[in-house]
């Protein structure tokens, strides 16, 4: 069995240096994607550009297809056998699927949180680097360099800081997800993807997760995707409505909650059905 | 019906459906009964068996008893030898006139059968040949007779009774006529026969050796003639004072008044001195009190009159081309000066008197057996052919019987596992033989190089198998599409039920001997395979992406597989030029070069290359354990959970990265486990190992040679080995020191085992 070598960016993306306080309004644009899992199709004809550095929210009842489009960003669906896709997004300017892209090194540019926290059986410390080790860095200032600035960056420090080498796993619901959090932004992806971050979360930690994600997108991208209303409302600049594989709606967060322009995203907004 | 209430089966009426049936409590209340009894039954059946070994090995460890029967007063006189049957129950005493005293055991009566010997004079020596049962005398006149005591056993109303019919030959002279003998002895090979006198006439001593040929005529009568007499006063060095021949009478051991022992070999008809020494020259009285050969004529056990005890045994030393003596072993001080030395006829062990002390001791093993004080001086004794008897004559003429109760004096933890001098071998050693040709032949029974044997069976198998099943297993598991991986295990599992014997036999027949014709071959693919398989993986990975894309991932060995099947066959084909440039040997007698690794091998290494040998076990035994280590790995691998996975892929780990990092520290109990019920399968196979090694009990990591494991000992010698005989009880000795080994290693693992479920618990 060949190792594929994780190797860095071959080919270094253009770095568009926005200098706009808004950033690049289309960072990802996804167009006409189409998604198939099998023979089930789960995404119809999907088009949005999602804005740099701001927080979009994708919402929608369940089996949707917002979790799946999510997945796609980071092509964490390529490990699902039988899969396939037509259409195309692009990230900064390039396609995802551009034949000359590493998967991996996608993976590195755009780091991810699971609906349920799953930090790895090792250390705090270790967690945290493991994006950097995978990468191949071992150096001991930077990796502790990144642990305190990754950990600062998910609120976990000061938890956390006098114990980063218990397991990862001794820690609280809430502080795991921090901490995978912390995991995510440590080798300082361009774009963060949320899955329903803190739908396994107390109140209380849902709230620090909260603000946590209100400020990272100071620095970086954010999808999430969430069942929460109120959390869409509270911390996303923009949110997509989805239904039955399509995308209905896509405005300014206040807009879709306060007067959307589709009659079924108000249904599922007021409650009607979802 | 008008009443048509619904009910439930089981339930009478609508009111008592909450009610549990008394059905449904019965059969619980028997299963918990029926679960608690079956589960003790199985504890104690394990328990069982477990005592059962440690009962049948118990009497190698256990110290002899040796009580005392009854004590019949003799006749005062001085007697010249003290004998008894095989069976202990009519000992004898040959009287100074030459007439045996046949003690009768069972009665305590003594009967006086006089032998018309014909003899003028006293006898003053006497001798026992104990391969023959006969008796020389000799006289204070200088002739000699020779006695048979001839018992006899038969039965009667069901008890065994011993007839005493003594006969005796006519009387002949030796060496100076009319000078008193005072030490007598003689050996017969069949063909000839040495009969060796002291004499002393208080002035001088002298050695006379006289040698008789036997001739066989057709009439099936044996003829003795005289072939000579030697005088081998002038060849020893000092005053001699007392002689030993050994049953084969092809040498004589001649200790002199000083201490000093001189060794004469009997070759062509003369005698020369091979060998002289002082067994206690370091000691301020170097004089020798008694001595005597250990049963099997090759060991002399002498004492000193402080008490020292020291066992010296012929055999080739090192570079050496003939045989000496040289000490062997050492006893602790009797603690009184011995005045008697007596061998048995049976083993090895000895009984040392002197003063009050009788001290039972066995020479191999150095082992006091049994030491008591008793309250009377010895002065004479001797144990009975089976070793259950023993006759103490004390200094008042007193006959005391023991009852010898002794079954494995052989044995004992230093026999078992330590290094033992054995008769013969240049050293002490580790040794396991358990049969030899004659009846004087010594079982060795160290179980060190079954345990060895057992161990390097061991380490060659999980050499093979770990690297394969691991690999596999990971491969499978974190790489193979999932498709595939259903079809992989299954196969798998069925080479994991295919019988063992069936794997030994392909080893002997098939294996053993292709290897033996193609080591060169084997190696290059040995290690020609895994270096290209980490080539062409290192050039996939560099290969641009765009090639790569053709192939998913999880289908890469569609196109590595006959990579390293080609490779595989060019190297197996490309042996013999290897054979042909690097294994050359020059023969030394011809000069002649010859490409053979069989003969290369031993010639570089020194090391000798056996067809059936560990690497055909390594390799037959590899495929046996590798089935069990690949699917517990991976089980182990596959029940990583998924979400620690996608998130290492989320982190931008490759597949490799996410295995090693990951999946197999998450994975390490049980591919912790794996490894272990593999070494446990590889420590206990049997019939791989009988069937492909040649069972060869020998301590060295050569992996052209073979060995013997403890399993396939046990079923090699069980045939074997008597009921309840040392070879028995050893057998099971083994079978428990297997059990422990594996007992052990199943703790430690189990034990490491929940360390690192603790530490990479997922939850």
């Amino acid at each position: 069995m060949p190792p594929v070598l994780s190797k860095p960016t071959e080919q270094p993306m253009e770095t568009t240096v926005n200098t706009t306080a808004e950033g690049r309004p289309d960072f990802i644009s996804i167009r006409d994607f189409s998604f198939f899992y099998g023979k089930k199709q789960a995404l119809f004809d999907i088009s949005l550009d999602i804005p740099e550095r701001q927080v979009t929210a994708f919402i929608g009842p369940s089996g949707c297809g917002k979790s799946t489009l999510l997945r796609n960003l980071n092509r964490m669906n390529d490990l699902i056998d039988g899969i396939r896709h037509s259409g195309d997004i692009v990230v900064n300017g390039r396609s995802i699927y551009d034949p000359h892209i590493e998967v991996i090194s996608l993976r590195k540019r755009v780091g991810m949180v699971f609906q349920k926290s799953n930090p790895f059986p090792k250390s705090i410390y270790e967690n945290v680097v493991y994006p950097l080790r995978v990468s191949g860095q071992n150096k001991k200032s930077v990796l502790d360099e990144t642990v305190e600035r990754s950990l600062q960056g998910a609120a976990l420090w000061d938890e956390v800081k006098d114990r980063l080498h218990e397991s990862g796993l001794s820690l609280s619901g809430g502080q795991m997800q921090r901490l995978c959090i912390a995991r995510a932004i440590a080798n300082r992806p361009e774009i963060l993807l949320m899955d329903e971050p803190c739908s396994a979360l107390d109140p209380i930690a849902t709230v620090k997760v909260e603000e946590l994600i209100r400020e990272l997108k100071q620095e970086f991208t954010i999808v999430i995707v969430t069942h929460n209303m109120q959390q869409a409302t509270r911390c996303s600049d923009r949110t997509a409505f989805f239904y039955l594989g399509k995308l209905v709606e896509f405005d300014e967060t206040p807009k879709i909650f306060s007067n959307p322009a589709q009659k079924q995203t108000e249904d599922y907004i007021t409650g009607r059905f979802g | 019906m008008p009443n048509t209430k619904k009910t439930l089966p089981g339930h009478a009426t609508e009111q008592n459906r909450f009610e549990t049936s008394k059905l449904t409590l019965l059969v619980d209340r028997f299963m918990t009964v029926f679960i608690k009894f079956g589960g003790a039954l199985v504890i104690t059946s394990v328990l069982g068996i477990f005592v059962f070994i440690v009962l049948q090995i118990w009497p190698l460890f256990a110290p002899p008893s040796v009580t005392p029967l009854k004590s019949i007063p003799l006749p005062d006189t001085k007697y010249a030898l003290l004998g008894v049957d095989e069976w202990g129950a009519k000992p004898f005493l040959v009287e100074p006139d030459g007439s045996l005293l046949v003690v009768d055991y069972e009665t305590g009566e003594t009967q006086d059968q006089s032998l018309n010997l014909g003899i003028t004079g006293q006898v003053t020596a006497a001798f026992l040949n104990k391969r023959e049962q006969k008796i020389i005398l000799g006289t204070s006149n200088g002739q000699f007779v020779f006695v048979s005591p001839n018992h006899t056993s038969r039965e009667s109303g069901g008890r065994q009774i011993i007839d005493v019919n003594p006969t005796a030959e006519t009387p002949s002279s030796i060496g100076d006529p009319g000078m008193p003998i005072t030490d007598i002895a003689y050996g017969d090979s069949g063909s000839s026969k040495l009969i060796v006198a002291l004499q002393s006439d208080g002035e001088t001593n002298r050695v006379t050796a006289s040698l008789f040929k036997r001739k066989r005529s057709l009439m099936g009568k044996n003829k003795e003639e005289a072939a000579g007499t030697h005088d081998l006063t002038p060849m020893i060095p000092g005053r001699p004072e007392k002689i030993l021949v050994p049953v084969t009478g092809d040498s004589v051991v001649v200790i002199s008044e000083s201490g000093k022992v001189s060794y004469l070999v009997l070759a062509d008809g003369k005698f020369e001195l091979r060998q002289s020494f002082t067994p206690f020259g370091d000691l301020a009285n170097s004089h020798i009190n008694v001595a005597n050969f250990i049963f099997g004529d090759v060991s002399i056990a002498f004492a000193s009159d402080s008490g020292e005890n020291r066992i010296f045994s012929l055999f080739y030393p090192e570079g050496g081309k003939e045989r000496l003596f040289g000490i062997t072993h050492e006893f602790p001080n009797l603690g009184a000066s011995p005045v008697l030395l007596v061998s048995t006829l049976r083993n090895k062990a000895f009984l040392l008197g002197g003063g009050k002390e009788l001290s039972l001791r066995y020479s191999t093993t150095e082992s006091i057996r049994w030491q008591s004080r008793v309250p009377y001086p010895v002065s004479n004794a001797v144990i009975s052919g089976k070793y259950q008897r023993l006759a103490v004559l004390d200094s008042s003429n007193t006959l005391h019987f023991f009852q010898i109760d002794d079954p494995h004096p052989d044995s004992g933890w230093k026999a078992l596992f330590g290094k033992v001098w054995y008769e013969g071998a240049p050293g002490p050693k580790w040794d396991w033989q358990s049969t030899g040709g004659s009846d004087d032949f010594e079982p060795k029974y160290s179980l060190v190089p079954l345990i060895f044997g057992t161990l390097k069976g061991t380490l060659y198998a999980m050499l093979f198998a770990v690297p394969i099943a691991l690999l596999a297993a990971l491969y499978t598991s974190q790489f193979l599409d999932p498709r595939f991986r259903s079809t992989v295990k299954p196969t798998m599992e069925i080479m994991a039920s295919l019988p063992s014997v069936v794997l030994g036999f392909l080893a002997a027949i098939y294996i053993a001997p292709l290897i033996e014709r193609q080591v060169p071959s084997l190696l290059l693919v040995v290690v020609g395979v895994p270096i290209v398989a980490a080539f062409s993986g290192f050039f996939w990975s560099h290969l641009p992406i765009q090639i790569r894309k053709f192939i998913r991932p999880g289908w890469e060995w569609i196109v590595f597989l006959p990579l390293l099947f080609i490779s595989a066959g060019i190297l197996w084909y490309l042996g013999p030029a290897f054979e042909s440039v690097a294994f050359v040997v020059t023969d030394p007698a011809t000069g002649q070069k010859t490409a053979d690794f069989r003969a290369w091998w031993p010639a570089v290494t020194g090391a000798s290359y056996d067809q059936r040998n560990s690497l055909v076990v390594g390799f037959m035994m590899g495929f046996a354990v590798i089935p069990i280590i690949f699917t517990i790995t991976e089980d182990a691998l596959s029940n990583v959970p998924k979400p620690l996975i996608t998130a290492s892929m989320a982190c931008g780990a490759s597949r490799w990265q996410t295995a090693l990092r990951v999946v197999m520290p998450t994975a390490s109990a049980g591919i912790f486990s794996a490894l272990m019920i593999g070494l446990g399968r590889a420590v206990g196979e049997t019939m791989i190992v009988v069937m492909a090694t040649g069972n060869t009990p020998i301590m060295e990591w050569n992996i052209f040679s073979g060995m013997r494991t403890l399993s396939a000992n046990i079923a090699v010698e069980l045939p074997e080995a008597p009921h309840h005989a040392t070879l028995y009880r050893t057998l099971f000795l083994g079978a428990l020191v297997l059990f422990l080994l594996t007992f052990a290693i199943n703790t430690v693992a189990e034990v490491l085992r929940q360390h690192l479920r603790e530490k990479f618990k997922t939850t």
